[in-house]
């Protein structure tokens, strides 16, 4: 083959490449509407995906299962918690015609699913990771966040330690990128505050062992220690903690510190520990009423904040793209900037156009002892904080 | 002082989590992937025996039988085949065990965490060297002085030790004096088994017990056998008080370099010493 020939026939598969591909962003109307849902359903938040999808299904199944008229189709992969069978997974589910990504959990994931769905130009709808990277200004087109940011939360429990009177706090932080620029700015805002922070820590993410730490913390004359940590680390950390009775001298608090589900894995040494909470059943409003209703009634439980928001963001989504009576993903994209979600089951809910985060009141709650038919263990909202104090104004 | 105290509570603890996997390698001249499999079975079993019971020290008695018992069919349906064979088919078979038990583990209990606190005796804190130091962590100490103290009368001044050192050594020699060398070796491998949930149902009222709480575990379980000596029960002692001093002191000054640490000892151990600190000529007990 001369190189004449060699050089058409590449240039032919190139073009057959870019039109299979899904960098064309498609208008047609489709049979099925697909949408194709990255969650963990193993590692280190397992636990997560189980509530995601039951929030999502719920919200699907509330609108008779459609969408612009056609059935809604999902297909559920496990991101196994990890960046890289994120992207191979959502990978396979654009080539197989996915009209949506639903996902990841953990932030690292969603940011390795944000490359692939910038380029192939594909909504990616993200109802959990808190990264305040992943929604930034004129950053990412086709990615929206209906749920929280650690930056909020980090606010709330500023404002917690206010309130509680707090003056000198410890600090302890997982040694990963996003919480340490989270207690950076928690360090900030408390020295702002007049809040002298005593010491921080940062232990490795799946740290196991915090008797030291808290050994520490134990002799210190600081009333209050701030825990920039989750999952499997915050339950560690509270467990040991009552073993050493130290949440009997300080307050255990921090921004995604505790829900229904860790308090129910730390057991009595929970109560009293502080946190941020996303979503939450008693939130008082219509719509909540009817989900958490139709939820029970579905699954036999309370749902967590991990289905709470996925009901929320799917809900909303959806009902955005039927507002365009399109197929074009651009026009959905161009809709859900901006657009307003009056009836959230987390109140009002306000898409930013400058960098697709969505405004939203924030919750703050502690643990404390649950009476049938609540778990046994559940959060108590205490505070409810405005949007205009904990989102600041967007930045180029 | 009350560093060294907790210090050693970590040491017996990774200790007890590491005696089934280097007993193993020891004996069988096995890697066990699964031995973090083996320990997250154990924290279940153990949870749910306490959950059916409500005592503690029953979930520490059951949890290990019942493992060992899973074990022993392990090694007799799959590894004993394999034992003549390269050592990769050993490894892949362990590791093949690993999502086998994991699954099982999620099919019966699902993904949320799971909850053990420790007995009442040990849930309170003792004052010591002006700190409160959680009693739970001396029952870990004493549990773990206590298990090793076994172990070497099992190993070194058995009759059942000896078999098991020369079938270890010689299993055709041994072979010929009568001896059944293949049930020697499935009581080893069930022996660990049962070890590994022992480390499982003591970890319980410390950790939330979840499904990748075996992963976590394997890493530091290695370094402990690499540091120690393959296969050395004596170096897995002193490799587990070494480590667990060397993280309590490093918790105490630099926590985000506790992890760099730990590896710093181990890459050390593998240049100077290869075959472990403590490892001595053609010992395996």
């Amino acid at each position: 083959m001369n190189v004449f020939k060699s050089t058409i026939l590449t240039a032919a598969c190139i073009g057959v490449l870019a039109v299979a591909g899904g960098n064309v962003v498609r208008a047609d109307e489709a049979d099925v509407f697909k949408i194709g849902a990255v969650l963990p359903f193993s590692g280190p938040y397992g636990i997560i995906g189980k509530g995601m999808k039951q929030g999502a299904e719920l919200a699907i199944e509330m609108r008779g299962s459609k969408v612009l008229g056609k059935p809604i189709e999902v297909t559920w992969e496990d991101s196994e918690t990890k960046p890289q069978p994120s992207v191979q997974k959502a990978t396979r589910l654009i080539s197989s015609g996915a009209q949506m990504i639903f996902g990841a959990a953990s932030s690292a994931s969603t940011v390795a699913l944000q490359g692939i769905t910038e380029q192939r130009k594909i909504p990616l709808l993200v109802t959990i990771s808190a990264d305040d990277k992943i929604t930034q200004a004129n950053g990412y087109r086709y990615t929206f966040r209906t749920s929280n940011t650690l930056g909020m939360e980090i606010r709330m429990a500023i404002e917690f330690a206010k309130v509680r009177g707090l003056k000198k706090i410890y600090g302890v932080a997982a040694d990963y990128a996003v919480t340490r620029d989270g207690m950076d700015s928690f360090s900030a805002a408390a020295k702002e505050a007049g809040i002298e922070i005593v010491d921080v820590d940062y232990p490795a993410l799946g740290n196991r062992d915090y008797s030291i730490i808290i050994d520490k913390i134990s002799k210190t004359d600081a009333d209050g220690v701030a825990l920039i940590v989750t999952g499997s680390d915050g339950v560690t950390f509270l467990k040991q903690a009552g073993q050493a009775g130290l949440g009997k001298s300080k307050v255990l608090f921090g921004p995604v510190l505790q829900d229904e589900v860790l308090a129910a894995a730390v057991g009595p040494d929970a109560i009293g520990a502080a946190s941020g909470v996303r979503y939450h059943y008693s939130v008082d409003n219509p719509a909540n009423k009817e989900f958490v209703e139709a939820y029970r009634a579905k699954f036999n439980e309370w749902p967590d904040s991990f289905a709470g928001e996925a009901f929320d963001g799917m809900s909303w989504f959806l009902d955005v793209i039927d507002g365009t009576k399109s197929w074009d993903r651009e026009k959905w994209v161009d809709a859900f900037a901006g657009s307003v979600r009056e009836n959230s089951v987390e109140g009002r809910k306000e898409m930013r156009a400058c960098d697709h985060q969505a405004l939203q009141v924030g919750l703050w709650g502690v643990v404390e002892k649950g009476e049938a038919p609540y778990p046994a263990l559940k959060m108590k909202i205490t505070n409810v904080f405005q949007p205009e104090a904990l989102f600041p104004d967007c930045k180029e | 002082m009350s560093t060294i105290v907790i210090g050693l509570s970590m040491g017996m603890l990774l200790f007890l989590l590491a005696a089934g996997l280097t007993l193993i390698f020891g004996m069988l001249r096995v890697i066990n992937f699964a031995h973090g499999s083996l320990y997250m079975l154990g924290a279940y079993l153990a949870f749910q025996t306490v959950n059916i019971t409500g005592n503690f020290w029953a979930g520490l008695i059951a949890a290990p039988i019942i493992a060992a018992v899973v074990g022993a069919l392990m090694e007799r349906i799959a590894l004993r085949p394999v034992y003549n064979r390269d050592h990769v088919y050993q490894l892949l078979l362990t590791f093949g065990f690993i999502l086998v038990v994991d699954e099982a583990v999620r099919m019966i209990w699902g993904l949320e965490y799971k909850q053990m606190y420790p007995p009442e005796l040990f849930s309170g804190a003792v004052e010591m060297f002006g700190s409160s130091v959680p009693s739970y962590r001396l029952f870990i100490i004493g549990f773990g002085a206590a298990v090793s103290a076994a172990l070497f009368f099992m190993l070194d001044r058995s009759r059942y030790g000896m078999i098991i050192r020369a079938a270890s050594g010689d299993p055709e020699m041994v072979r010929t004096l009568g001896i059944n060398v293949s049930l020697v070796r499935t009581g080893v491998f069930s022996f660990g088994a049962g070890l590994a949930a022992l480390g499982g149902a003591v970890a319980g009222p410390l950790f939330p017990i979840e499904l990748g709480m075996g992963f976590n575990i394997i890493i530091d379980s290695f370094i402990v056998v690499i540091i120690g000596g393959l296969g050395n029960i004596r170096g897995a002692i002193l490799a587990s008080l070494l480590i667990g001093m060397t993280r309590a002191l490093g918790y105490s000054f630099a926590p985000s370099w506790v992890d760099f640490l730990t590896f710093v000892l181990l890459i050390g151990t593998l240049i100077l010493r290869p075959e472990g600190l403590f490892s001595r000529k053609g010992r395996t007990a």
